[in-house]
């Protein structure tokens, strides 16, 4: 492992051969790279290109069709008309020919004299690339299998003075520069651009066109092409009348594919450090320099990607002191020769890669160490194994909803979903989905922690095997005399025993009880929700299994409900998006407005910000929202004074709840990014865990969240803002907060798997804790003082008084009441309940001295 | 052919400056012990009558004197000397008025300064001081209209100049959003609550209504006060959501997502403690006496996707709303507008180097971001080249100071311009530089301390600015009458800006002619 200084020296110098008009690389004016949409998928078995479709799609707002692409590694020898053997050990060379009548000087200069050539494709197309509304003709494909000629190699080892390399090293490496020789020969010389290469590793593909991610799959017929790892980017760049993808992403090493969703700031820090080492790039975009980057370090430096992922992602501030001594010495040698080298600014990385030394496929994503880009994984282990990487939550909830309604060995819900902390000593910023030769998929940190899922004991639910008939039935009567809490307590009880069928028969009960009445109705949806909403003891089944059995049973009593129709005395009313100007005035306030939201646009006119605002307009005051996609600004900007409730089911998107003034939201279900931005007055509950910018510029009002923040909530808060949070946050709390009356707890909990309130190692994980504000508090739960001075920025940590306790006090009952938290586990430490200042203390702003005009800089 | 009046421009009154003794070019000096109170020099003071007069009561107590009263800054000093070479004893003398020449800086010279009072005054130029240009040495200063070279008598009689279409469309895209038209092509910029006083927002929101146009809260909130006017108040959202909500943003036909501001790129909102009094705390929704910093980004805007989202956010809040994105002037503009295009802006206001700002660090106001005349041309032009720029409107601010500099800034490539400074200088503004220390506006306009405030009258400041306007106005319709063109719009250029041999679109710039 590793290579000597002499070998990487060699490589290095021998590059400058092929640098040979310098005046073509000169130019440095980077194209402008917007912001954009990523997802990554990676599963023991072949996944059709199908299935990444329908994501893409989900993500068309985070691009502009500029620009798409995708990449499949793990490919399928069949499909590609080679043996096993050819797939494995021949490099796929996937040119794409800008022209009709560059290929056949492109093959005789490029190919023919240096390859033994196993096969040869054009890829196949659709007819006509108007049809699917592409505005330019997306370039011709060739696919080349090919290997290098015993004597080009010779004599390339022999000219490069490359005699200590393996065969397989040369031949990466020739194949790495001949290719790099085409781009510049064909592609970045001045004059009309006629192909460049789009992939060249082993066993992997890269397609990109000017035109949406999706599109490449439609156009290049991909629908039922097999891969084991996919990723797509959409694209949203800003510069130029693009007519053609060399920009999209996207870009590769050797055998690693990389995509990129954000935009630095020292491209040309970036590029200085690459041209040092006799790198060029060509496409000028700051994803093609990361590309090259990470090449270099894994390939030509032959990196661990612990190594390599911590000089892209630096370790710093209060994490770097956390690490192990010996980590320490590594990590600031890699700092100190690659600091230069490491991107600034917002970005977020998916690399596929086919780790031939390994023989291991893997998927990884990297995320900046300021947290600025939006991120989320996913792992679903059952017979089939996969693992998922996107921007959204949204992207990765159609996928696996696409793939269970055909396959049912897949579950709609992830069994786990989770954030990375950039640049952390706990997971590194970095998550990697690892398939290996026996087919098995592990997931691990940047140190190699193994994220588990699967409990031995688990059973998951395996559709095809349910068989509802032959077991007791439940008797129907019993709903009628219940009330739905302590029917939730028997079942929150009991539900551990029961195994999949007899659920599943008892929700069909329920269903039908519902179907007798509004009253009857209200009861099941009150379980239901409450089944979905709280933590219990799921005995060996998966949570979300069970989820999804009880959103199906809900959606289906939702579906049942009679259509909005005027003067009707029905207490709940339906509507979809096919009706939406059918809406009648309510008859009285307090009839519930259920929306079927799936088929809304995800903003604007179409969307269900507006349809919301109308509903109100009208009269209605209480709302259902279920079957969300990822639609944006639900909520947004809705004023009232009245009583109005507004409960939501499904993966709803960003911005839910901005500017609102006055209403109160359950939200049964986790959430993303921007939600109560400059929430006014009211209330929103969260059933689940919170992405990023939670609150930003919250103006009054409560919060309460179930599970975990990800950054930079409540920032720039004001007034009265007040949230609980029972989980953890990672960084950025509270910045600038100038909130007078307002408060923020972090309880700094989790569930275990059997329902239990456990403590999280700490209620704060970053380095920037409460930092710049001028008023306001911060409490923490934290009886082992795990948060320190450290981590504060212009704050101070002190103790709680019986008058801090008596402020959260009434906000941690009306905790208790929505999530049954008991106040008194909270005070629970190492078994025995303690008074509430040897539990909690809080956070508060040192005085800001006024910065007067002549201070020079802030 | 007559135009038809398009609009009813508000009318013009007399709006005399509020202090008795303005500053004026030049000063007569009395030498006490040399005069004898004879009144020669009153008598003989040609046309100006007034221009001194005897302290009658005090000379009965004897202690009386003769004063010279410069009214209206009518005296021409050195130009006439008449009481100077009338008096028997030669006690007076006559020299430029060191006030006049502390006045001001070489971007807005004493002259403008002046100038813009006049305008406050009278509604009409005058000739006694420079209107056009200032002394800075570029951008605007080297430019000319090319009548301006041809003929340097310009003709004063601006009475008898036509009504010209001088209308702006704030929304050229085809969202379905109402086409806002402003009858001049200006409208006045964000200054917050806080950083200047609710009678001067009073004021300049007045002026806003008679002109049919628009003024910005600014952002730190919308005081109840404006509600009266506020189809003529653009709702500021900058990084501090101060005094944001949704009510601000219904209640408003024009939202600005304030990004960035060209005195200050890169750094985010502060008003010091001093200022934050408790009026200014509770629209802030804040604790007063503490200093307010405003994030410089937004945080929930890292990318441009997430810009797409925000704007995509306002509009979804109020469907009628404009959106009009305010940002300053890196050397990448030109992708910053683009950007703010394909995520479905309305207005672009490009905020350059030279803009004002209530407090920010020197090292910061006079050393970064690129001067507006240089980032107008790059933005134009790239919007052409993209095909988009006949759907967005591209406004101009920072450092736009007269009627003059804001046709050129039209010429070269804005639809219009966004004035901030040159609306105070109407209130009486002496460009002193207070306001950046706390409180102390000595002309109550920049400061929220009550007693100061109190200067400002809002119905004598809205009249102010609307004189200033008027007068603008004619010399809008002057320049298209000289230059041949029938409306503002015909100024903006249709091609892209590319100067050659010094002269583009009417335009000349004096370094590159002879």
């Amino acid at each position: 492992m590793g290579r000597s200084i002499n070998q990487i020296d060699k490589i290095i110098t021998s590059k400058k051969n092929i640098i040979t008009n310098l005046s073509i690389i000169k130019n440095d004016t980077i194209e402008a790279e917007g912001g954009c949409g990523v997802i990554g998928v990676a599963s023991t078995i072949p996944i059709k290109g199908k299935y990444l479709f329908q994501s893409l799609i989900q993500m068309h707002n985070r691009g502009n069709g500029k620009g798409g692409g995708i990449a499949a590694v793990g490919l399928s020898h069949k499909q590609l008309g080679v043996t096993p053997k050819i797939l494995e050990n021949s490099y796929l060379l996937l040119i794409a020919y800008l022209d009709s009548i560059s290929r056949e000087q492109v093959e005789k200069e490029c190919i023919y004299p240096y390859f033994d050539i196993k096969s040869v494709k054009k890829i196949d197309t659709i007819n006509d690339y108007k049809v699917i509304g592409l505005e330019v003709k997306p370039p011709d494909v060739w696919s080349y299998f090919v290997n290098v000629k015993e004597d080009a190699i010779n004599n390339f080892k022999i000219i490069n003075g490359l005699e200590n390399l393996s065969r397989e090293q040369l031949e990466d490496e020739f194949i790495y520069r001949n290719s790099y020789m085409l781009n510049t020969r064909f592609y970045a010389s001045l004059g009309d651009k006629k192909a460049f290469v789009l992939s060249h590793g082993k066993n992997m593909m890269v397609l990109k066109i000017v035109g949406y991610a999706e599109q490449v799959i439609q156009y290049y017929k991909l629908e039922d092409f097999e891969a084991q790892i996919w990723i797509g980017h959409q694209r949203y760049p800003t510069k130029g009348k693009i007519w053609h993808p060399g920009g999209s992403h996207p870009f590769i090493g050797l055998n690693d594919i990389l995509i990129h969703n954000g935009d630095f700031a020292n491209y040309h820090s970036i590029a200085e450090y690459l041209k040092q080492r006799n790198i060029y790039p060509l496409f000028l975009t700051d994803t093609e320099v990361a590309a090259l980057y990470w090449d270099l370090l894994t390939r030509t430096y032959q990196y661990p990607l612990e190594y390599a992922i911590e000089a892209i992602a630096p370790t710093t501030e209060k994490d770097f002191t956390m690490l192990p001594k010996a980590k320490k010495k590594i990590y600031k040698a890699i700092q100190t020769t690659h600091i230069h080298g490491s991107p600034d600014g917002p970005w977020f990385f998916i690399v596929a890669r086919n780790n031939l030394s390994e023989k291991q496929l893997q998927l990884i994503g990297i995320t900046d160490t300021s947290m600025l880009r939006p991120q989320v994984f996913a792992l679903q282990e059952r017979d089939i194994k996969i693992g998922l990487i996107a921007s959204e939550k949204q992207a990765i909830d159609t996928i696996l909803s696409c793939l269970s309604k055909d396959d049912k060995r897949y579950s709609p819900i992830a069994d786990r979903y989770w954030y990375a902390r950039g640049g952390s000593y706990t997971d590194g910023g970095a998550f990697i989905f690892t398939i290996n030769k026996s087919k098995n998929l592990n997931c691990t940190d940047k140190f190699g922690k193994k994220v588990k899922i699967l409990d031995n004991n688990k059973h998951y639910f395996k559709r095809e095997t349910c068989n509802s008939q032959n077991f007791l039935s439940i008797n129907k009567k019993i709903f009628r005399n219940l009330e739905p809490k302590v029917l939730f307590e028997y079942l929150s009880n009991n539900i551990r025993n029961w195994d999949i069928d007899r659920t599943v028969l008892f929700l069909e009960n329920l269903r039908k009880y519902a179907s007798k009445g509004h009253i009857e109705k209200t009861f099941a949806i009150e379980i239901l929700t409450l089944l979905i909403d709280r933590r219990y003891d799921f005995g060996r089944k998966f949570r979300s299994d069970l989820i999804t059995l009880y959103e199906e049973k809900l959606y289906e009593i939702f579906n049942s409900l009679p259509q909005v129709v005027a003067n009707s005395v029905n207490k709940y009313f339906r509507i979809d998006y096919n009706q939406r100007d059918k809406l009648f005035k309510p008859l009285t306030s307090d009839q519930i407005l259920v929306v079927d939201v799936y088929d809304f646009k995800a903003e604007g006119n179409n969307g269900t910000c507006q349809f919301l605002q109308r509903a109100y307009d009208l009269g209605w005051r209480n709302f259902i929202a279920y079957n969300f996609r990822g639609q944006r600004n639900f909520g947004a900007g809705l004023i009232t004074s009245e009583k109005v409730k507004i409960d939501i089911y499904g993966r709803v998107g960003d911005c839910l709840a901005a500017f609102a003034d006055g209403p109160e939201f359950h939200v049964h279900e986790s959430v993303q990014d921007s939600v109560a931005y400059c929430f006014r007055s009211g209330k929103i509950v969260i059933y689940g865990d919170v992405g990023k910018t939670f609150e930003y510029g919250a103006k009054g009002g409560v919060a309460f969240v179930l599970g975990d923040l990800v950054d930079r909530p409540l920032i720039n808060s004001v007034g009265s803002a007040t949230a609980i949070i029972n989980g953890s946050c990672k960084d950025y709390l509270g910045e600038s907060c100038m909130s007078a009356s307002g408060f923020t707890v972090i309880n700094g909990i989790k569930f275990s798997e059997n329902g239990k309130i456990l403590s999280q190692e700490t209620p704060y994980h970053g380095g920037n804790l409460f930092p710049l504000a001028a008023a306001g508090t911060v409490y923490l739960r934290d009886p082992f003082k795990t948060v320190g001075e450290d981590q504060l920025n212009g704050s101070k940590i002190s103790s709680i008084s019986n008058n801090d306790w008596k402020i959260i006090l009434p906000l941690l009952k009306e905790n208790e009441r929505l999530f049954d938290i008991k106040i008194k586990y909270l005070l629970t430490v190492n078994g025995r309940v303690r008074k509430p200042e040897h539990v909690y203390r809080k956070v508060i702003p040192l005085k800001v001295v006024a910065l007067t005009k002549y201070d020079r800089g802030m | 052919m007559k135009q038809k009046l398009l609009f009813q421009t508000p009318e013009i009154k007399y709006c005399s400056y509020r202090y008795q003794n303005i500053i004026t070019k030049y000063e007569v000096i009395i030498d006490r012990s040399r005069c004898t109170e004879c009144g020669l020099c009153v008598q003989t003071c040609p046309k100006y009558i007034g221009t001194a007069r005897f302290d009658y009561e005090a000379f009965q107590k004897h202690e009386g004197y003769l004063r010279i009263i410069n009214l209206n800054s009518q005296c021409k000093g050195l130009l006439c000397q008449k009481c100077v070479n009338k008096c028997p004893t030669k006690a007076l003398s006559v020299r430029i008025n060191p006030q006049y020449l502390a006045l001001g800086d070489y971007r807005w010279t004493s002259d403008l300064i002046l100038s813009i009072w006049k305008q406050a005054e009278t509604g009409k130029l005058s000739n006694r001081y420079e209107y056009k240009i200032g002394s800075s040495g570029g951008g605007f200063d080297r430019l000319r209209f090319d009548f301006e070279l041809k003929n340097k008598r310009v003709s004063n009689n601006q009475n008898d100049i036509e009504y010209i279409d001088t209308s702006i469309s704030l929304n050229k895209s085809n969202d379905g959003r109402p086409r806002i038209i402003i009858p001049i092509p200006v409208y006045g910029a964000d200054m917050s609550f806080g950083s200047v006083s609710l009678n001067t927002m009073l004021a300049r929101a007045k002026a806003a209504q008679a002109w049919n146009i628009f003024t910005s809260t600014g952002e730190g909130g919308y005081p109840s006060e404006l509600i009266k006017y506020k189809n003529h108040i653009i709702t500021q959202i900058a990084t501090g959501h101060f005094g944001v909500n949704a009510e601000t943003i219904k209640r408003a036909k024009i939202v600005v997502l304030k990004y960035a501001q060209g005195a200050k790129p890169g750094l985010g909102g502060h008003l010091l403690a001093d200022k934050v009094n408790s009026d200014v705390a509770k629209i802030r929704d804040v604790v007063p006496n503490i200093s307010l910093f405003s994030p410089f980004p937004f945080h929930n805007v890292y990318s441009v996707e997430d810009h797409y989202r925000h704007v995509q956010l306002i509009k979804d809040i109020n469907p009628e709303v404009l959106v009009s994105v305010k940002v300053s002037t890196p050397t990448d503009i030109d992708m910053v507008a683009i950007g703010c295009y394909y995520a479905g802006a309305n207005i672009i206001q490009i905020d350059g180097a030279f803009g004002g700002t209530g407090a920010a660090p020197d090292i910061a106001k006079n050393n970064i971001a690129m001067p507006i005349e240089y980032a107008i041309p790059i933005v134009h032009n790239y919007l052409i080249s993209e095909g988009v720029r006949d759907k967005i409107t591209i406004m101009a601010s920072g450092g736009i100071r007269t009627a003059y500099d804001v046709a050129k800034i039209i010429a070269l490539g804005a639809d219009g311009a966004v004035i901030g400074t040159s609306e105070l200088i109407a209130l009486g503004c002496k460009r002193c530089a207070n306001c950046e220390r706390g409180r102390g506006c000595p002309s109550g306009i920049a400061t929220t301390d009550p007693i100061l405030a109190n200067y400002i009258d809002p119905e004598w400041g809205c009249q102010r600015i609307i004189n200033m306007y008027s007068s603008w106005k004619k010399q809008w319709d002057y320049i298209l009458t000289k230059l041949g063109l029938g409306s503002i719009k015909e100024l903006l250029p249709k091609n892209k800006v590319e100067f050659k041999k010094g002269r583009f679109n009417h335009l000349i710039h004096l370094d590159h002619v002879r």
